[in-house]
């Protein structure tokens, strides 16, 4: 079983970016479970969202304490709060920023991945500049780094999940896939975008 | 067709698939997504019903009872403080043998303000005359609500169905959607023979005299022991029809258990997992899952755990100056049927109230204190208090 | 049931608790001491309206979308619904319950929109009762007298209307600017009343053209000549060259005539008149202002129409008073003003203004145009009918040399053109009244409608259907169940811009379209009159009301009524009554 956490504000859609996760697994006929943090939601506090991924059914339905991989929506939440609490070591860490993943070397016990997500949802026009929208392109850089899961089936499940200006996301999350950067800080190097 | 979404959803394609009639419901959290899809449903003409928007909880059974009086097929949702709101038409619903369902997301009651799940606010309600069935995960939400209205309509007894706050209320998890035109042949138009009719006028609940209200008392608990056999039917066809069937109790690797677990909604999912994990090891753990908790399944229970040695009940509820609430009823039921001799030891636990995080750990240890332990010695066995 | 059931066993005992037999037996209407009843009364607005429109009813109409009818109901009492829906200073707005709970119902732009419609349309379904052979002649074309000629017509009279000016329609042709009033909207709603049978004869002066005698031939007369003549400054320098009277002003602009203004026009006065003379002169070119001895608030003119001259940039200033016009070589120059303070109450209960010693001062000026209040001109008419410079006459028109009726702003009343029309069917009233060896007065319960003096054509001609009304039981805000209304904003009038607008004769104000029309008039309270609502038939705990088939409300099955009162409580409207059993 893989269980991953998001990290975000309240409004920053870390909670459908763990929904649009999940049912991209179900495509690919995982097992998959999606939740929030439990209870009030705030603009702008931080919360969180989760995702567990196995091949059976799954059964627990305890929060998740040790994920294998997180992803960090707002790279100010880094000095806000603990995003690699529980995390395992070796997992990933995916960090919306502009920063080199070297830049982070207090985290060099996991595997740093960082893409410029607020860059590239404002360059597609989601959300404002302000304010981008960075859910949808993230996944493009999870998919990739990760590969639990096939771009496509982000992609699908961003047209099905998304309400409005889907084609934007689905570019978004592509333009992501693209350029999310690893600790060896090259741009990796694209199998398939298929 | 399958679909990953959320427990409070579920509930909505439940009734929607249910061709409910009249919904009448009072916003609260964690069940305000259930309602809110309906409206949807109904604003969008996707479900040809009549929405209520009410002032309260009272008034959204009592709009639920006159529809339902009326011949309707009428749905509502609450949760805690709601749900406590209703009190005194739960009564008046199950007593004016009204087919009413009403989905129930577990909350814990306040103060302190608690929104997290607890089990107390439906078990509560135990003595109200309506049926009650628990929830393990949100494809048995929704196959739970269309065989409700099976249930409810053939016994004339309204059916409460509980799931856990957030734990399936806010959970996306994948669900199979049943095709409208299966659940048509399962369950149809509902045509009471009795119903309130402006052509044809009676006096419904009206004033009953000592003469016969015993009588009519008699009646309905009558009613509700045959609720049982006609929930496992129910439970059997819909198996049937779409490949899952659904029992009163279920067992899970009970026969040859040494210790079994009792529990009700998503804690007999975490049991199942670490049962799992004892079974790998050698350790015979059982699980007796509580489906229906009203009318009490007491045969069903008896004949499951004759000759078992130890039973853990696990409550994320409490009944104050007494214990957990399945505890008591398990004991109840098993108990006093001039067979001392045999009767296994029961252990009480009391978990999770207002929504602690129930681990795999936490059960865990529940089996290995009851593995451990020769015979039962307090009442209530506090998990996880911080003293 | 007179039999008694008994249950002996469990078997017995039905499967819910539900009675054997129909609960019809029960005849719950043997408890009641109290019985509610339709009882519709009036709407603050119809009260309001010296025309008496029945409102409430072509708000029913317009709120369906069925125009025709809400037309049809409007003519009913008021032949110039598209010339109203202009120039009123609708009274029923200021009048309506809607005001206490958002904001009053836009009646007059929906008013407006009726009267468009009917033009539009060319509605004219007017039916004359039975032809009579009684001739009747009316002095004066305008809202008075054509009202009067409109209902006499509908009557069955022969009608003649003579006016001395070479159109008709009166002040609404000569006084009111275009902008606010449209030629061929008046023209269009006259002609109707023509092609409908009602003579008209201009160029005729009553008392001059048609000596009196001969004018007093007829069966029966309606004296509607109207006020004309300005009032006189009294000031000097009155004579110089460029000072106006305003009534003359406007009406020479309406005639079409060239009239030369110089920039500084002073337009004295703050009623109706002024404002029309002071944007008048706007669209001239020239400059003008205000001078008004009282302040902005006791100013006599339409509110709406004070708004529009200030939106249009024109200066007002308050608490002064020509003193003196000063002229070169017979030519105005210039106005000596002195300021005022206001004082005690007067008469009309505005607080008088009163010179202030010492605070003369001079602007100059190259025209005065003065619109300080009119006065009639009744050379023509016999001195024993007049008495304080109106035609001395009762509520009904009714002077005392019969068959002499008199109305409009020739008798004792508000000079708009909405009291004009009024006092117009009141006459008409009267004088079948009189005509027929009756009296007028013995009718006034039965066509009063509210209780400030207006009355009903409708209930005149008997035409009423449906339930009983209360002529007199005026509903109030508090006589509204509000929780069955949503809090809504009233429609928004289109307007011209006012840089275009100064420019030029163009009508400032336009028409709102079908869906605002009705979707305004759904906010009408319908106060006092069921609109089959259904709010009884769904709370009746007995089921004891039930539709009747035709369109008006519903019945109630007193056998099963037992007088709980909660349909009267839960009408949004007060359509229904309670009253004691018995009376």
């Amino acid at each position: 079983m893989i269980e991953i956490r998001i990290h975000g504000r309240g409004g920053q859609g870390a909670v459908i970016a763990s929904k649009i996760l999940a049912s991209a697994l179900f495509k690919e006929d995982k097992f998959v479970q999606s939740f929030p943090t439990f209870g009030v939601e705030r603009r702008g506090a931080p919360v969180a969202a989760f995702i567990r991924i196995d091949e059976e059914q799954i059964l627990v339905r305890s929060q998740i304490y040790k994920p294998d991989d997180v992803i960090v929506l707002d790279p100010t939440l880094i000095d806000a709060v603990d995003v690699t609490q529980g995390l395992k070591s070796g997992g990933w860490i995916l960090i919306n920023t502009t920063r080199a993943p070297k830049e982070f070397d207090k985290l060099s016990e996991f595997r740093v991945a960082t893409v410029d997500a607020s860059g590239i949802a404002a360059k597609h026009g989601l959300g404002s500049k302000a304010h981008p929208i960075v859910n949808t392109a993230i996944l493009g850089a999870f998919a990739r780094i990760t590969g639990y899961v096939k771009l496509e089936s982000i992609l699908e499940a961003i047209t099905e999940e998304v309400p409005f200006a889907r084609k934007a996301n689905v570019e978004a999350s592509k333009e992501a896939f693209r350029s999310v950067k690893t600790e060896s800080d090259v741009v990796l190097k694209s199998e398939s975008e298929s | 067709m399958k679909k990953v979404m959320m427990g409070n959803h579920a509930v909505s394609y439940g009734a929607r698939l249910s061709r409910v009639d009249v919904i009448a419901a009072y916003p609260i959290t964690p069940q305000t997504q259930i309602v809110e899809e309906l409206s949807e449903l109904c604003a969008d003409g996707k479900l040809d019903a009549k929405f209520i928007k009410v002032e309260s909880e009272h008034s959204a059974m009592a709009s639920c009872m006159g529809a339902s009086a009326a011949g309707g097929r009428a749905f509502t949702a609450t949760s805690s403080q709601g749900l406590a709101l209703m009190h005194e038409l739960l009564h008046f619903s199950s007593g004016g043998r009204l087919p009413i369902v009403m989905a129930n997301v577990n909350r814990a009651l306040g103060p302190g303000w608690n929104i997290w799940t607890e089990q107390t606010d439906s078990l509560a309600q135990r003595d109200t005359g309506w049926l009650q069935f628990y929830c393990e995960n949100n494809q048995e939400v929704l196959d739970t609500v269309i065989m409700s209205y099976k249930i409810a309509e053939q016994l004339s007894l309204p059916v409460m169905l509980v799931l856990d706050a957030f734990i399936l209320s806010h959970t996306y998890e994948i669900v199979d959607i049943p095709e409208q035109e299966a659940i048509d042949g399962y369950l149809p138009p509902y045509k009471p023979e009795i119903k309130m009719d402006v052509d044809n006028p009676h006096a419904f609940g009206a004033l009953v005299t000592p003469d016969h209200y015993y009588e009519i008392r008699y009646k309905l608990q009558e009613t509700m022991d045959r609720a049982p056999e006609v929930a496992r039917k129910a439970g059997e066809e819909y198996g049937k029809l779409v490949g899952r069937p659904y029992d009163i109790v279920e067992p899970y690797m009970l026969d040859d258990a040494d210790v079994v677990i009792v529990a009700a909604g998503t804690l007999v999912s975490n049991s199942r997992a670490v049962i799992n994990e004892y079974r790998e090891k050698g350790i015979k753990v059982g699980l007796l899952k509580l489906r229906m908790f009203r009318p009490f399944p007491t045969k069903r229970v008896r004949e499951l755990l004759a000759g078992k040695k130890k039973i853990a009940v696990i409550d994320r509820n409490i009944s104050f100056g007494a214990t957990g609430i399945f505890y008591q009823e398990l004991k109840a039921a098993l108990y006093g049927q001039n067979n001392g001799a045999g009767s296994p030891d029961i252990f009480g636990f009391i978990i999770g109230l207002g929504g602690r995080d129930v681990t795999l750990e936490d059960i865990a240890e529940i089996v290995d204190y009851t593995l451990e332990k020769e015979k039962n010695e307090e009442d209530i066995i506090w998990m996880g208090l911080k003293r | 049931m007179s039999k008694k059931i008994t249950f002996t066993s469990i078997a017995d005992l039905p499967p819910l608790v539900v009675s054997m037999g129909t609960t019809e037996v029960n005849a719950t209407g043997s408890w009641r001491y109290l019985r509610p009843v339709y009882h519709d009364k009036t709407a603050p607005c119809i009260e309001g309206c010296p025309a008496s429109e029945d409102i409430e009813q072509y708000m029913y109409w317009a709120a369906r979308g069925d125009f025709d009818k809400a037309w049809e109901v409007l003519v009913e009492e008021n032949p110039f619904p598209a010339v109203c829906g202009r120039v009123c200073y609708h009274p029923c707005e200021s009048s309506c319950n809607r005001d206490h709970f958002d904001q009053s119902l836009g009646i007059n732009s929906i008013e407006r929109f009726i009267g468009d419609h009917g033009l539009e349309f060319s509605l004219d379904r007017f039916k004359v009762a039975e032809e009579r052979e009684q001739k009747i002649a009316v002095a004066g074309a305008g809202p008075a007298g054509l009202a009067a000629a409109y209902h006499l017509r509908r009557l069955g009279y022969q009608v003649t209307v003579y006016e001395k000016e070479e159109k008709p329609g009166g002040i609404l042709q000569y006084g009111i600017p275009r902008y606010r009033l449209p030629k061929h909207i008046l023209e269009a709603e006259i002609m109707r009343l023509e092609r409908f049978g009602v003579e008209i004869k201009t160029g005729v002066q009553v008392g001059k053209d048609i000596p009196w005698n001969e004018f007093l031939q007829h069966d029966a007369v309606f004296l509607a000549v109207g006020v004309h003549k300005s009032r006189k400054l009294n000031v000097p320098g009155e004579d110089l060259d460029g000072v106006i009277a305003g009534l003359d002003f406007l009406s020479r602009i309406n005639s079409g005539e060239d009239v030369s203004l110089g920039k500084n026009v002073a337009v004295i006065g703050g009623g109706n008149t002024a404002m029309d003379a002071v944007r008048t002169a706007l669209r001239l070119g020239s400059t003008p202002a205000i001078y008004y001895r009282r302040t902005r608030a006791e100013m006599p003119a339409i509110l709406d129409e004070i708004e529009e001259a200030e939106r249009e940039g024109i200066p007002m200033e308050f608490l002064v008073t020509p003193v003196e016009l000063i002229g070169e070589n017979g030519a105005l120059k210039a106005m000596k003003l002195q300021r005022m303070e206001l004082g005690e109450p007067d008469e009309s209960g505005r607080r008088r203004p009163v010179p202030v010693e010492g605070s003369e001062y001079v602007v100059e000026v190259d025209n005065v145009i003065t619109a300080i209040g009119e006065q009639g001109d009744f050379t023509s008419i016999p001195e024993k009918l007049i008495e304080w410079g109106v035609v001395k006459s009762d509520a009904f028109g009714q002077t005392e040399q019969r068959p002499v009726f008199a109305g409009g702003d020739i008798i004792e009343q508000p000079h708009t053109v909405v009291h004009a029309i009024g006092s117009g069917k009141k006459a008409a009233m009267a004088i079948h009244a009189y005509l027929n060896g009756g009296d007028i007065a013995t009718l006034a319960d039965k066509i009063h409608v509210g209780n400030k003096g207006g009355v009903s054509f409708l209930r005149f001609r008997d035409g009423h259907e449906g339930d009983p009304v209360d002529n007199h039981e005026v509903v109030t805000f508090e006589n509204i169940n509000t929780s069955y209304f949503t809090r809504k904003d009233r429609h928004q009038v289109p307007e011209l811009d006012v840089k275009t607008r100064i420019t030029n004769f163009e009508e400032v104000k336009g028409t709102i379209d079908r869906e605002a029309a009705m979707d305004e008039a759904l906010r009408c309270f319908n106060c006092g009159v069921c609109n089959m609502c259904d709010n009884c038939l769904v709370f009746c705990p007995d089921v004891a009301i039930k539709r009747r088939d035709d369109r008006f409300r519903y019945e109630i099955d007193y056998a099963y009524c037992k007088g709980c009162g909660i349909c009267v409580v839960e009408c949004p409207r007060s359509a229904l009554s309670l009253v004691p059993e018995g009376k």
